[in-house]
């Protein structure tokens, strides 16, 4: 049996929604995991010539083994510029030339706030998280924002405890309102059930389409707010078998994808 | 005049019980062999700032030398979360540390003005968001929001940072200070930069003639330089581009045993009490986990062209 014939799983499809949002040329602010996996199929499908940098001041590295982090020495050796923070969250980020960037988080709201700050409160917090990093930055100043999400009523939220990185802040004109560059935010939340993208009027994540062995209905009883169906609903495209040949062949052919079903991901 | 000195003398000397400190590294080159001598000398009551602290900055933490923490981030990666920082904010072991919490843009770009002398800088990110409602220590001087004098947009700014003491590990040196890197930066030259002086902890000591070969690498000025440390292995269990590799096996380690307050110590008295300097931390890893885990770690040799500057 080729390994194209073993059924795709949860995390592969979630790449594979994160890879079909990214356009040729495009710019990407990459981390690691799903990130960089879904930025490199599309690269091989549909924007051959899409880049990748890392915060840490690495731009269009040419890896030989998975970069477990930012600062992966894996992304130093063939890289076309290494450069630092200044350079990457300065003059690339800071300076509008990033077209879009990956965040996941603990805790995601109707308006795509991100929290990676606090569960509960934070001067007595019940969980105290790694805190901004790069996420807020690049949530407030890359073009594109697509965030990576587990679907339930605990991960998502009417209003995250703690908006470490800005989606829509408190509705529309709110980034506007603080000076924020014009036309950037969230675009989608890609989690395991569904894809969820914002509405243009009211700013709030609607449903999209729903994964295959899921429903609408599963989705709104496990969605924290008033979720909206969009009138053309569909169930998700699974992977393509071009998709999963270009992700098993090609960029993880060790199926390390397979870590994400452990954190949830199914 | 030589620079050059042991660790130990290096922290001995230069760094007091509450200074400000801007630590080094990003994954790459982290000053762990500074961070050890730290802790074993019991400085306390330090500030510490640097984007995206990990093992480093949560080895301190629960080493109890931090008083504040200027930061953007604590997490172990891959290895996973900080369990020290954790417990220090959640339930104040060993004490609750201080936080002011910026972001990878921001504090970079704080330490950036303050390399160059200005007062403050204005950042494009943090506005609208909950970092905006929290003050630390800096109170009213965390950030400022102001109507642009030239557009009247709303623009943030935030206050330049110069550390006391900057602590930084890079490939090679010269005997008076002369630090040349190579790889990931991270926010190092700009944090060295902004200190009032820097030890520089360096895997080869090399001649003022080898740095004259290359000198574009060099990120500080010998001027800026206190101690120059010769320190092989210096960034362990980190990495060194073109030296060695990231030790999985030993974040791990320090991760499972950060997970209580009894292996954490237990940790600190075989890997820093346990040990003088970093010559016998070597050796101990060597006894521990035999030569062969210790020299896989070693980096291959790949040269780039080489570079000429002649005329």
């Amino acid at each position: 049996m080729s390994v194209l014939d073993e059924p795709w799983i949860k995390p592969e499809l979630m790449a594979c929604c994160g890879a079909r949002e990214i356009r040729d040329n495009d710019r990407v602010m990459v981390g690691t995991g799903f990130p960089t996996v879904a930025a490199n199929i599309a690269k091989h499908i549909q924007a051959p010539s899409a880049v990748m940098m890392q915060e840490s001041g690495v731009y269009d590295a040419d890896p030989k083994r998975p970069a477990v982090s930012v600062g992966d020495p894996c992304l130093n050796p063939g890289a076309a510029m290494i450069g630092g923070l200044i350079e990457v969250m300065g003059m690339f980020l800071q300076a509008g030339w990033v077209d879009v960037g990956f965040l996941s988080g603990s805790q995601v709201d109707k308006y795509g706030n991100i929290n990676t700050t606090v569960i509960g409160d934070y001067e007595s917090p019940k969980s105290r998280l790694p805190g901004s990093g790069g996420a807020s930055p690049i949530g407030a100043l890359v073009k594109r924002v697509l965030i990576i999400a587990l679907h339930d009523t605990r991960r998502l939220a009417e209003k995250v405890d703690f908006i470490t990185t800005p989606g829509y802040l408190d509705g529309p004109g709110a980034r506007e309102k603080w000076g924020l560059p014009p036309d950037t935010g969230p675009q989608v939340i890609v989690t395991n059930k569904a894809v969820m993208r914002f509405d243009d009027e009211t700013k709030v994540a609607y449903l999209a389409s729903y994964h295959p062995d899921s429903s609408v209905e599963e989705i709104v009883e496990n969605t924290p707010w008033d979720l909206k169906v969009a009138d053309d609903v569909h169930e998700t495209e699974p992977p393509t078998r071009e998709e999963l040949r270009v992700l098993r062949t090609i960029i993880d052919p060790a199926r390390m994808i397979k870590i994400y079903e452990r954190r949830g991901y199914v | 005049m030589s620079k050059v000195m042991s660790m130990r003398d290096a922290v001995a000397e230069h760094v007091h019980d509450g200074d400000f400190l801007f630590m080094g590294g990003y994954i790459c080159r982290t000053p762990f062999s500074a961070v050890h001598e730290l802790i074993r000398q019991g400085r306390k009551d330090l500030t510490i700032t640097r984007s995206n602290a990990a093992d480093d900055f949560d080895m301190l933490i629960g080493a109890g030398v931090v008083k504040r923490f200027v930061s953007t981030f604590l997490s172990l990666g891959l290895y996973g979360l900080g369990r020290c920082f954790r417990r220090s904010i959640e339930k104040g072991i060993p004490h609750k540390i201080e936080l002011e919490e910026y972001t990878n843009l921001s504090l970079p770009m704080m330490l950036m003005a303050g390399s160059m002398g200005m007062p403050f800088i204005p950042v494009k990110d943090m506005v609208g968001t909950d970092l905006m409602n929290i003050r630390g220590f800096m109170g009213d001087g965390k950030f400022k929001m102001i109507d642009s004098p030239f557009d009247g947009s709303p623009v943030m700014l935030v206050p330049a940072l110069n550390p006391d003491v900057a602590i930084i590990h890079v490939q090679q040196c010269d005997e008076n200070g002369n630090a040349q890197m190579w790889g990931i930066g991270g926010d190092c030259q700009v944090g060295a930069n902004a200190s009032g002086k820097v030890i520089v902890s360096c895997e080869r000591l090399v001649s003022r003639e080898v740095v004259g070969k290359d000198p574009s690498r060099t990120i500080v000025p010998d001027f800026k330089v206190v101690a120059v440390v010769e320190e092989p292995f210096g960034s362990h269990p980190g990495y060194t581009p073109g030296f060695y590799d990231v030790d999985l096996n030993f974040g791990y380690m320090y991760q499972a045993a950060s997970n209580t307050v009894e292996d954490f110590q237990a940790f600190l008295d075989e890997w820093v009490f346990g040990v003088e300097d970093r010559t016998a931390y070597v050796n101990h890893y060597i006894e521990r986990f035999g030569y062969k885990q210790f020299a896989d770690l070693a980096a291959a040799f790949d040269y780039g062209y080489p570079v000429s500057y002649s005329y």
